[in-house]
Order: C-alpha cells, then sequence, then structure tokens
C-alpha cells in the first residue's frame, strides 16, 4: 500500500470514528418529549435503591418501605412541583446517599466514576510501553557469534 | 544483542519502583477512604435530618383527633415508628411503657407518639390494649411520614426538639436508660 493511500485510509477511519461518536452523543442526549407521569414515576423508582433490600431499586421491589417510597414519588410527580432530579434529591435527603443507584459525581462518590477511567488509562499505558519495548527487542542485530552458531548446527544436520 | 538486552534490563529496572509507587499511593488512597469512614453506631443513627427541621407531618390519631407536628412546639416530641407485627417493636415495648410512665411525673414532659408503619388500626388497638401504653397513636396509611423522616425499618425512635428540630434518630429497638440519658443531653444542649 503507497503512503498517500495508507493516510487516505487514515482519514477515512478518524472520520468515520468521528461520526460513530456523534450519532452516539446525539442518541443519547436528545429530548424524546415530554413524557407521562407513569413514564416519570419509573425513571425515578428505577434510579432509587429499596433501603431494605440488597441491590434492587425501588421500581422492583415489593417491600414495605420501597411501596411507602413509590406511593411518594408518585404524589410529587401528580402535584407537577418538582422536576426529577429535585424528587431523587428529596429522597437522598431523608434515606441518605445509600439509596441512590446511580453514584454523584461530586464527593467520594467521584471515585466510583473517576477509578474505572483512571485504570483503564494505566491499563493503555503499560500495553503501548510494552508492545514497544517488544518491537525494540524484535529488531536486534545478528551477532557473529549467532551466525557462526546456525551455520555450524546446519553442518552438523547434513 | 547483549546490548539489547542490558538496556531492556535498565528500563525494567528504572520502571519498577515507578509502578511500584503508583501502586501503593493507590494502596494508601483506599486504606485512608477506609479509615476515615465514619463507623455505623448501634444506637444513635445517622440521617441527613438531623439538625434539620423535622418535615411536616399531618395525619390523625387512632382516636380520631388531628395530629400536626408543628402544633407541638414547645414541648420535646419523641416519634417511635412501629408496628404490631415486628419482634423488636414488642421487645422494646415494655421500656417505652415504663418511660412514660417516669416522665409523666415530670414537670416538662416530653410528648410521647407511636407512628403506625404499615398495620391496621385494629391490631394496634389490640396490641397496646394488651400491652399498655395510653399514649397517642398516629395513622401513617400512606408510609408518607416513614418517607418523610427516612424510615426504613421499624423500629425508630426520633426526638425533636420544642423549636421543631430534628435533633436525634435511634434505628433499632430503644431502651428506657438510653432515651433518658440522651433526652438529658439533648435537653442540657438544645435547653428544655
Amino acid at each position: 500500500m503507497s503512503n498517500a493511500a495508507s493516510v487516505k485510509n487514515k482519514w477515512t477511519w478518524l472520520l468515520l470514528t468521528l461520526v460513530a461518536v456523534a450519532l452516539l452523543v446525539f442518541g443519547g442526549t436528545r429530548d424524546t418529549g415530554p413524557k407521562t407521569q407513569s413514564d416519570r414515576i419509573d425513571a425515578i423508582t428505577k434510579v432509587i435503591a429499596c433501603p431494605t433490600c440488597q441491590g434492587e431499586s425501588v421500581y422492583v421491589s415489593r417491600a414495605s418501605a420501597a411501596e411507602s417510597i413509590r406511593a411518594e414519588v408518585a404524589r410529587q410527580v401528580a402535584s407537577g412541583q418538582k422536576t426529577d432530579d429535585e424528587i431523587v434529591a428529596f429522597m437522598e435527603a431523608r434515606f441518605g446517599s445509600r439509596v441512590l443507584l446511580v453514584p454523584r459525581s461530586t464527593g467520594l462518590d467521584a471515585l466510583v466514576w473517576v477509578l474505572p477511567v483512571f485504570a483503564l488509562v494505566c491499563a493503555l499505558g503499560t500495553l503501548v510501553f510494552a508492545f514497544r519495548r517488544w518491537s525494540v527487542s524484535g529488531s536486534s542485530t545478528v551477532s557473529d557469534a549467532d551466525i557462526e552458531m546456525v551455520e555450524q548446527a546446519l553442518r552438523d544436520a547434513e | 544483542m547483549s546490548d539489547v538486552s542490558t538496556d531492556s534490563a535498565v528500563a525494567r529496572t528504572r520502571l519498577a519502583p515507578v509502578i511500584a509507587s503508583i501502586v501503593g499511593v493507590v494502596m494508601l488512597a483506599f486504606l485512608w477512604v477506609l479509615v476515615s469512614a465514619d463507623p455505623n453506631s448501634s444506637s444513635e443513627a445517622d440521617s441527613p435530618l438531623l439538625g434539620q427541621p423535622a418535615p411536616a407531618v399531618s395525619t390523625t390519631t387512632l382516636d380520631g383527633e388531628n395530629f400536626v407536628l408543628s402544633y407541638r412546639k414547645g414541648s420535646w416530641v419523641i416519634l417511635n415508628f412501629f408496628n404490631s407485627t415486628c419482634v423488636p417493636c414488642i421487645a422494646e415495648h415494655p421500656e417505652l411503657v415504663a418511660f412514660a410512665e417516669r416522665e409523666s411525673q415530670a414537670s416538662n414532659p416530653a410528648e410521647l407518639y407511636t407512628v403506625i408503619n404499615d398495620d391496621s388500626d385494629d391490631a394496634v388497638r389490640a396490641f397496646f390494649a394488651e400491652n399498655g401504653g395510653d399514649w397517642q397513636k398516629v395513622r401513617d396509611s400512606d408510609g408518607s411520614i416513614s418517607v418523610a423522616f427516612g424510615v426504613a425499618k421499624v423500629p425508630e425512635t426520633w426526638i425533636v426538639d420544642p423549636n421543631g428540630y430534628v435533633r436525634l434518630r435511634v434505628a433499632g429497638s430503644i431502651t428506657t436508660g438510653l432515651l433518658d440519658e440522651q433526652l438529658g443531653l439533648l435537653k442540657a444542649q438544645f435547653g428544655s
């Protein structure tokens, strides 16, 4: 492959990657229009943990505490005075951050988001470093002693 | 070839302390997080509501009277979240009866209320008829009072000061001694 073709290929891949990222960002953040009250209740209760269960959301759980929280969420949604985030914040102000199934991105909770990225960067850096070292050691020159050893082995084999 | 091997060995020798230091720092950070975390107390429990104005509560009692928490300002109020089938609630009940009897003889008694958590009126009436306790029992039919206070499991006991601020939360069974002691400390700190 010529140099010009290789550069063109790289630009194509870069463009494709950019388009894919842009589409993902657009798809993930676009406004899907007004939600019904039922949709809002479902969305809110899916991010609130049942305080008496292990790893279950209020949406899934049928525990008494979860039922009470679901009823309160329904009341607050019906009143129309709070946004979804404000209702989740209300529950956090009552039960503490343990009821948040999606950790906050501030304070100590931010470690949950930062540490995996940090670990990924470290792992990728280590891989790049290791691959580079392998390619350097692969290009080592052959010494006279090596050539002599191979020729000797060939002579012995005949 | 020997040169390449030597260079590689030198690079490894230089890299090892760096990697070890990074791993060490991360491990120390985890250790610091664990050591600096607040230990969980078995009696006094933490809550975002401590030191905050008590949530608005407006309901009715089993006797059919209205109960509005903000109308109780001027008195220390004790809210005991209760269910007649919960074993720790049954176990702590004699302690509450003893506390209520002693408190009724005080010059400025605290007001004790049972908040009925996920239970029927008849079951609660039957329980109190059998086990004593003549203080008011307030309904929480839709669970809104429990959610407002962040109560997940009963029993839980909360103390609200005469200005309407939440001062104490006790998760689990309570004893007369603990209630007396904590109420005394709170009265000394925030005034009776």
